[in-house]
C-alpha cells in the first residue's frame, strides 16, 4: 500500500510552476521597489540593475502572469463538463464552492476545537478551493491595476490621472495580501503543519501517497473505490533523485518566500509610505 | 524598442476596453470629420469628442466622476498669490518640511529623490493656484510633470503628488474614492489574516495533539 494517486494533471503542475515562477519575480522585483528606499530594497533592486531595470522586469514578468492567466481561464473553460453542464459545476470533483464546503468549513473548525468529528473531505477541502479562486480575484484585482500602471502617461489619456491614486494603492495592498497569504498560510497548511512537514510535494509530483490521502480526503478514496476508479489512478511514487529534486527546488522556493517575509516584516517601519 | 512600441499599442487597446470615459467615440461617429481630424499638433485622442474635458475647469475636480476625484478639500488663500510666502517669519532660514509637514513625504521625493524646488520652482515660490504658477492646473501638465513624464497630459497632472493619508476620515470628503477604495481593500486583506492567523494555529495545535497521543487519521 505504498502506491500514489494521481492527483493532478502535467498542464495544471505546469500552471502552478508558472505560477511559482512569475509570482517569485513579481514579488522580488515589486518588493524592491516597495522598498527601494531601504538598504534591503536596494540589494533586491541590485540584482536587476538598479530600480529601473527590476521595473521593467516587473512589467514583463506581470503581462507574462496574465498571458498565462488568460490561457487558464480558456483551460477551464475547456475543462468543463459540458455534456453534463450544469450539474458538471456542482460534482465532487468540481473546483466551485457548494454547500458541502461551508458544511466542512464549520466541521473542521469543530474539529479543531474538540467539539466534533472532524468532516471526510472528498477531492477538495475548501481551503484547497478557496487558494484556488484567490488566485482568480487577487490576479484581476493586480492585473487590472498593473495594467493601468504599466504606462501611467498612456493610461491617463483614457481616464483621469487621479485614477492611479487609487490603483497604486489598490494593486499594493493586493499584492501584499497575496505575499503574506502565500509565505504564511499557504506554506504552512501545505507544507508546515505537522501532518504535511516537512514537505509536501504533489504539486510537483503530481501524484500523493494513498496513506495520507486516505487521512486527508477520505471520501474521494471512498468513492474512487466504489466506483472501481483508484487502480486506474494509481502511480509509483517518484524516484528517490526526483524527489530529491522536489524537495531542493521547493525548499528553494518556500525559502525565497520566507526571506521576502522577514525582510519585509523588519524593514516596513523605515518605509516612509504610511497607511 | 519595436516590441516596445507594440506593448503600447496592446495596451492602449487594453485600455480602451477598460475605458471609463475618453476616447471611445471613433472619428467617425463626429458629424464634422473635418474638425476631428489631428492636425499634427495634438495626439489623436485629443480631438476626438469629449477630449476637452480635460481642460475645463480647474481639471481637480471629479466634474464627470460625481466627485469621487481628489479636489474637494478646502484651499489655502496663501495658493493664488504670487508668493506664497511673503510676510512668513524667518523664511530664509528655514526648510521647507519645516513647515509643510504633510508635504514631507511622497513617493517623487523618498523613491525619485525629487526635490521640493523642481516643481514648485525658484524663490519667490508661486502658490499653486496663482494664474502665471508652472503648477496652475492649466500649465502643470507641460511645465512640471513632462519634465521627467515625457508626453504628460492635463489628466495626468491630476496626479495626486501629496497623497492624503487614505485611511483617514478627513480623505473621505477630499478624495473618497481614494478613501473608500483604500478601506476596502485593507478590510479585505485584515478580514483574510483575522480569519486565517488564529485558524490555522489552532490547526497546528489539534494536529499535534492528535500526533502525539497517536491517532492513526487526523480527523478522528
Amino acid at each position: 500500500m505504498t502506491d500514489n494517486v494521481k492527483r493532478f494533471t502535467p498542464t495544471q503542475m505546469l500552471f502552478h510552476f508558472g505560477l511559482i515562477i512569475t509570482f517569485m519575480l513579481l514579488s522580488v522585483t515589486g518588493l524592491a521597489w516597495m522598498y527601494i528606499e531601504t538598504a534591503w530594497g536596494q540589494v533586491l533592486a541590485s540584482l536587476f540593475g538598479g530600480y529601473a531595470g527590476a521595473l521593467e522586469v516587473h512589467r514583463i514578468t506581470g503581462l507574462i502572469l496574465l498571458a498565462g492567466f488568460g490561457i487558464h481561464v480558456l483551460y477551464t473553460i475547456w475543462s468543463i463538463d459540458w455534456k453534463q453542464f450544469p450539474d458538471s459545476l456542482m460534482s465532487r470533483d468540481s473546483m466551485v464552492f457548494q454547500w458541502r464546503d461551508v458544511k466542512d468549513f464549520f466541521l473542521h473548525l469543530g474539529w479543531i476545537l474538540g467539539l466534533s468529528k472532524g468532516p471526510e473531505f472528498d477531492r477538495w477541502s475548501w481551503w484547497e478551493k478557496f487558494d484556488y479562486w484567490a488566485v482568480w480575484w487577487g490576479l484581476i484585482i493586480v492585473g487590472v491595476t498593473g495594467l493601468m500602471l504599466y504606462d501611467p502617461v498612456l493610461t491617463s489619456d483614457y481616464m483621469p490621472g487621479w485614477l492611479l491614486n487609487v490603483a497604486l494603492w489598490v494593486h499594493r495592498i493586493e499584492a501584499v495580501l497575496a505575499m503574506a497569504h502565500i509565505f504564511t498560510i499557504h506554506f504552512f497548511i501545505e507544507h508546515f503543519r505537522p501532518r504535511c512537514f516537512p514537505f509536501s510535494a504533489t504539486m510537483f509530483e503530481g501524484s500523493k501517497a494513498i496513506d495520507h490521502l486516505r487521512q486527508e480526503h477520505p471520501a474521494w478514496i471512498a468513492r474512487l473505490e466504489t466506483e472501481g476508479r483508484l487502480d486506474r489512478l494509481r502511480v509509483p511514487p517518484a524516484p528517490v533523485p526526483l524527489r530529491i529534486l522536489y524537495f531542493g527546488v521547493g525548499y528553494a522556493l518556500i525559502g525565497l518566500g520566507l526571506f521576502l517575509l522577514i525582510f519585509g516584516l523588519a524593514n516596513v517601519m523605515l518605509l516612509t509610505l504610511q497607511l | 524598442m519595436q516590441s516596445k512600441h507594440l506593448i503600447r499599442r496592446v495596451l492602449a487597446g487594453v485600455l480602451s476596453c477598460l475605458l471609463l470615459h475618453g476616447p471611445a467615440t471613433s472619428v467617425a461617429a463626429n458629424p464634422n470629420a473635418y474638425e476631428a481630424a489631428s492636425s499634427g499638433y495634438f495626439r489623436d485622442q485629443d480631438t476626438l469628442p469629449g477630449a476637452y474635458i480635460q481642460y475645463r475647469g480647474s481639471s481637480e475636480g471629479g466634474g464627470a466622476w460625481w466627485g469621487i476625484g481628489p479636489g474637494s478639500g478646502s484651499v489655502k488663500r496663501s495658493s493664488f498669490s504670487a508668493d506664497a510666502h511673503l510676510g512668513v517669519a524667518g523664511y530664509g532660514i528655514r526648510s521647507c518640511v519645516s513647515c509643510h509637514q504633510a508635504q514631507r513625504y511622497s513617493l517623487h521625493s523618498s523613491r525619485g529623490n525629487v526635490t521640493c524646488i523642481q516643481c514648485h520652482r525658484g524663490q519667490p515660490i508661486a502658490g499653486i493656484h496663482h494664474y502665471y504658477s508652472a503648477l496652475n492646473p492649466i500649465r502643470k501638465h507641460a511645465y512640471v510633470c513632462a519634465k521627467c513624464h515625457e508626453g504628460a497630459s492635463p489628466s495626468f497632472a491630476t496626479y495626486v503628488i501629496h497623497e492624503p493619508s487614505p485611511l483617514s476620515l478627513a480623505t473621505a470628503q477630499e478624495f473618497s474614492l481614494f478613501y473608500y477604495a483604500v478601506w476596502l481593500m485593507v478590510i479585505l486583506a485584515g478580514g483574510v489574516f483575522a480569519i486565517f492567523i488564529p485558524y490555522v494555529s489552532l490547526w497546528a495545535l489539534r494536529e499535534l495533539i492528535g500526533l502525539l497521543s497517536g491517532r492513526k487519521y487526523s480527523h478522528d
